[in-house]
């Protein structure tokens, strides 16, 4: 519930140094690191029309400028337009068998706008062919654009040929006499301009505007006629359509779907995926799913006491280990300054931070085989991880003792019977556990001086083992099992009142 | 495979970040892909905030990766990693945002080359002309700087706050004179207020408004609603009044029509009758319903005073560039971007690494290649 | 936030067999062409309007108080037909909403006082925020976040949203218990 629309009362430290919910964080089991939106690369996948539901490649999307062919949305309030069937009169009125001719117009349901309110015809089929508009200035500025093109084309080529000329430094009679290669010809009746390429090819430079004196009227009606506002866009229908901007509503024309995209991830420090949708819009799942959701222990606020400052209040968590391995959490005090994963791997992180991409990042030494194709893409730039910003205003007192989280198990939802587990725990920790869950009890005490309805914030390292399956080496066949630290925060509520 | 790639290649990203709205397209296109307000909305607290409205470097860091992010995953719909974009700026760009906006593009989003454009000079290029006198009326300013044979005459500059922030902060106390909870309004509804219902009056009627009493009948009153429920009442004189402040001189003497003639005056003799007959007006606000008309008048006006009287021009002629003008600017970089500039001027990745900043016109580094 | 226990009165519901909760003060019109596939919480006052065509919801659905599943119609030249409603797995429906959908999708969140107009095309994995309303056959992409009126698209969703939907539709099952009386 707290992930879709209550706010986020726990957050992770991300390896860059944001705090992020669990939900939006990934972690990438390549470097054993977690990762976000933020300091992943994004990438498109496919493109496809929200509405249809259909795949374009992504050729033709660039050729029909990211929209879609078929769908249509609203110029007033920009939802999707309906196809309606608005049946004409039989085609030839005289004949009484003929069948009346289905003739198709676009509708918004929501603002009722149609199509027919701007005099556009119907049509005849149910999906496209409805009217397109050109630029009107499409003709000049082609005309300007390919005089532009032309003419520093033309200015590169005369640079590489000076270029060329100033190597090849042959020496010219002309220099010495002083009869000038213009003078010559002149003598045997040549025109005196060199025929050279540069100039007989020189582009002529799209032609200039001219000015004029006259500028648009003032439209004079404005102040007789009573405005109806009703007929005036509103800036937002206008810039809806940039290249033509209509400023009453009798011009607003149907606007083709913007397409949509779905986007994989991809670690900056490994290259590898975090997340790769499936191709199929409609599809919810995934090829790759690195999320943190799926391997780091999830942590949720049950109770807690009301928080006076300066005094002791109990509160629980729920740990949830979301892995197929078992897990042990140990809870070490917070420290801000501590990069919290394994530490020489974090240094050299640091070091490496806005080098020049044609470094390569260390992490990409034990790269498998899969990933040479891919040698051609840059590699990422590291950014260095900025210090987390969040301040705590209240102390956890860090048990001594540790918690065991067995294994995931599907199966143990419809598994009734008693609890099988049989985990000497702390019982001063540890309230109560099921399956894969363990709820702990800790005590906070939040600072001493603090005012009345401030916002209190707890935070720990949570030290989890992680069991990571991918083999490393060929040899090495047993799962690599490592600590892997995360800084957590807990946003507990407002401060009640003082002692 | 090739064919892709090919289309790929010619597919540069345009961009023109302005203080309101970001024009967004590809060079070689006509018309912006998009015009959309230049603001992200914040996820922590869900409110939508102002790209211009940041508090330090490190936040504008943070909105500006979150916007770029959605003009390319929401309207590009291709990863700029290793990709070239042009950029649209005007020379008054403050320097902490371009500097940030380079280091988002290129450590960020790992761009592969970056073209950077002054927005006046390269709107000239709608035009196909090399000489003329370019007033910018944005949104936070009115900029203008004339641009001689393809060269932006920087000493000539003249800037003044007259843009729409500060119509719509007229707009705001006209309002509150006649209606109460205007300053309730957010300022998206008095934008729509000032698009919808006001308008640049003539010159005669304006010179009216200040005497005691007005020998001219407003234009009709309209009723605006707000919300379903309320409805506020904009005066004739209100509607017509809002965009005086453009042209009202200020306690300097300075208003939009003193800004083209001192930026012409600054300019060498031989020049000035040229630029007085080619004069371009982009951005928004001269999109206003009489904006030119009313603009070619005063020029006219201040033409009779004696600060002006030796510039000895009789005639303005103003250009009617082939697009809307609010994103003139960007058409120019849209221009620019389809030629081979962007191979030759283009600032790569590797050379932004070696200093890691921008090369600017006021620092003296920059300009030694003479 | 852990859920908290959810408690109800034990004789205002019925448990069936497959685990589905219905309250009693609920309007069921036309039940025989209702399908509840299992573990479905009705809570009060809801209405489902089966007599109107065929309701369909999958297992793990919470419908919530003051909710209203309604078919939704589709005019013709000759009259009027209603259309079944289908509704995936894991698929909460907040209070006081009206849901005319034609399809909503599995792990599909609704919040409360919102309005699905009719035959919209709710896709697996969506969250429709409180207080919007739909317009009509407006169909909602998978990972996306609607909100507004009109209900517009205002953001993406975690990739890990069928689990945390799961995770939600269960825990709050498994929290919805009678009030035991002491």
């Amino acid at each position: 519930m707290s992930y879709i629309v209550s706010p986020d009362v726990v957050k992770y430290a991300c390896t860059c140094g944001l705090l992020k919910p669990i939900s939006c964080l990934y972690f990438c089991r390549y470097c054993c690191e977690l990762r976000c939106g933020f300091c992943v690369c994004h990438e498109v996948d496919s493109h496809f029309c929200g509405k249809c539901c259909e795949n374009l490649p992504s050729s033709e999307a660039r050729l029909k400028k990211n929209r879609c062919g078929n769908c249509y949305i609203c110029p007033c309030c920009q939802q999707e337009l309906s196809t309606r069937i608005g049946s004409k009169g039989p085609s030839n009125p005289e004949d009484p068998k003929s069948t009346p001719k289905k003739m198709y117009y676009l509708s918004c349901l929501y603002c009722r706008w149609s199509s027919r309110d701007v005099g556009i015809p119907d049509q005849g089929a149910a999906t496209g062919g409805w009217p397109e508009r050109e630029n009107v200035h499409a003709n000049r500025l082609q005309e300007v654009i390919e005089g532009y093109k032309a003419f520093i084309t033309a200015q590169r080529q005369q640079k590489e040929r000076e270029k060329k000329k100033q190597r090849g430094k042959f020496i010219s009679y002309t220099d010495r006499t002083g009869v000038t290669a213009a003078a010559l010809r002149k003598r045997i009746g040549l025109p005196a301009e060199v025929p050279n390429t540069y100039y007989r090819n020189r582009p002529k430079p799209p032609e200039v505007a001219i000015a004029r004196e006259e500028v648009e009227d003032f439209p004079e009606d404005l102040l007789t006629k009573a405005l109806n506002l009703m007929e005036i866009t509103t800036i937002d229908q206008r810039l809806l359509q940039p290249d033509l901007q209509p400023t009453t509503v009798d011009k607003l024309f149907p606007i083709h779907k913007q397409l949509s995209i779905k986007r994989s991830l991809r670690c900056r420090s490994c290259e590898h995926n975090v997340s790769k949708p499936e191709y199929n819009p409609n599809s919810v799942k995934f090829k790759i799913q690195l999320f943190a959701y799926y391997h780091i222990p999830e942590v949720r606020i049950v109770t807690v006491e009301p928080l006076r400052a300066g005094k002791t209040a109990e509160l629980i968590l729920k740990f949830t280990n979301p892995t197929q391995h078992q897990t042990v959490i140990t809870f070490l005090p917070l420290d801000l300054t501590d990069k919290g994963g394994d530490g020489d791997r974090e240094v050299v992180g640091e070091t490496q931070s806005l080098n020049l991409p044609e470094k390569q990042p260390p992490s990409l030494g034990g790269q498998p085989s899969s990933l040479l194709s891919l040698s051609s893409r840059q590699p990422s730039i590291t950014i260095k991880p900025r210090p987390i910003r969040q301040a705590t205003n209240c102390s956890i007192a860090i048990p001594g003792s540790k918690v065991i989280l067995p294994p995931r198990d599907d199966a143990a939802e419809y598994d009734d019977s008693g609890e099988t587990h049989n985990i000497q725990d702390d019982t001063k920790l540890v309230v109560w556990r099921k399956s894969n869950k363990a709820f702990v009890k800790l005590a906070v005490t939040p600072d001493d001086g603090l005012e009345l309805n401030t916002e209190i914030v707890a935070g720990f390292t949570m030290q989890h083992i992680y069991t990571n399956t991918i083999a490393t080496t060929v040899e090495n066949k047993e799962p690599d099992r490592h600590d892997h630290n995360v800084r957590v925060f807990l946003s507990l509520g407002n401060l009640v009142g003082s002692e | 495979m090739p064919i892709y790639e090919t289309l790929s290649d010619r597919l540069t990203v345009v961009l023109d970040i302005g203080a309101a709205y970001t024009k967004f397209g590809f060079s070689g296109e006509y018309a912006p892909r998009c015009i959309i307000r230049s603001e992200v909305r914040c996820k922590k607290t869900n409110q939508v905030r102002r790209i211009f409205d940041f508090k330090d470097e490190q936040d504008l860091y943070d909105l500006l990766v979150d916007f770029i992010h959605t003009l390319y995953f929401k309207y590009a719909l291709f990863s700029p990693k290793d990709k070239p974009i042009v950029v649209v700026e005007s020379l008054l760009s403050p320097t902490l945002f371009r500097e940030t906006l380079a280091k988002v593009l290129f450590v960020h989003y790992e761009i592969s080359m970056m073209l950077i454009v002054p927005s006046h000079l390269v709107s000239l290029s709608t035009l196909g002309a090399e000489t003329a006198l370019v007033l910018d009326v944005g949104y936070i300013e009115a900029v203008a700087i004339p641009v001689c044979f393809g060269l932006p005459v920087i000493h000539a500059w003249q800037a003044l706050p007259l843009g729409a922030q500060a119509i719509h902060n007229n707009l705001r106390t006209l309002l509150s004179s006649e209606n109460t909870g205007i300053n309730q309004l957010p300022e998206t509804v008095i934008e729509d207020i000032k698009v919808r219902c006001c308008f640049v009056t003539k010159q005669k009627r304006a010179e009216q408004f200040n005497l005691a009493k007005p020998d001219i009948t407003f234009a009709p009153e309209v009723k605006y609603p707000i919300g379903g429920s309320d409805i506020i009442t904009i005066s004739g004189k209100v509607r017509e009044k809002v965009y005086e402040i453009l042209y009202d001189e200020d306690n300097d003497h300075l208003s939009l029509s003193t800004m083209i003639l001192d930026a012409i005056l600054k300019v060498d003799m031989h020049l000035r009758n040229q630029l007085a007959e080619n004069i371009l007006l982009i951005g928004g606000s001269v999109m206003a319903p009489g904006f030119k008309a009313r603009l070619k008048d005063e020029l006219h006006k201040q033409l009779k005073y004696e600060r002006y009287k030796k510039l000895r021009i009789k005639t303005f002629k103003f250009h009617s560039p082939p697009c809307k003008e609010n994103y003139a600017a960007w058409l120019g970089g849209g221009i620019y971007g389809a030629t081979e500039v962007l191979g030759m001027k283009a600032l790569t990745r590797e050379k932004y690494f070696l200093e890691n900043r921008l090369p600017d016109w006021p620092n003296m580094r920059d300009n030694r290649t003479l | 936030m852990e859920l908290r226990e959810i408690n109800y009165n034990k004789g205002d519901y019925v448990e069936t067999a497959s685990g589905n909760k219905v309250c009693r003060q609920t309007v069921l019109c036309g039940s025989q062409n209702i399908i509840l596939q299992g573990k479905v919480i009705v809570q009060s006052e809801a209405i489902i309007r089966g007599d109107l065509a065929n309701v369909r919801t999958g297992r793990y659905c919470i419908i919530s108080k003051e909710a209203v599943i309604r078919p939704p119609y589709k005019k013709f030249s000759k009259g009027v037909a209603f259309f079944p409603l289908v509704m995936g797995d894991h698929v909460f429906v907040g209070e006081g909403s009206l849901v005319s959908a034609g399809v909503v999708g599995s792990y599909v969140y609704i919040g409360k006082n919102c309005v699905i107009g009719r035959r919209c095309i709710l896709k697996d994995c969506c969250v429709i925020e409180d207080n919007t309303v739909l317009a009509p056959e407006t169909v909602v992409p998978p990972f996306t976040r609607y909100g507004g009126s009109p209900g517009m698209n205002i953001g993406d969703l975690p990739e890990c949203q069928a689990d945390l939907m799961v995770d939600y539709t269960r825990s709050y099952y498994q929290h919805f218990q009678p009030t035991k009386i002491i």
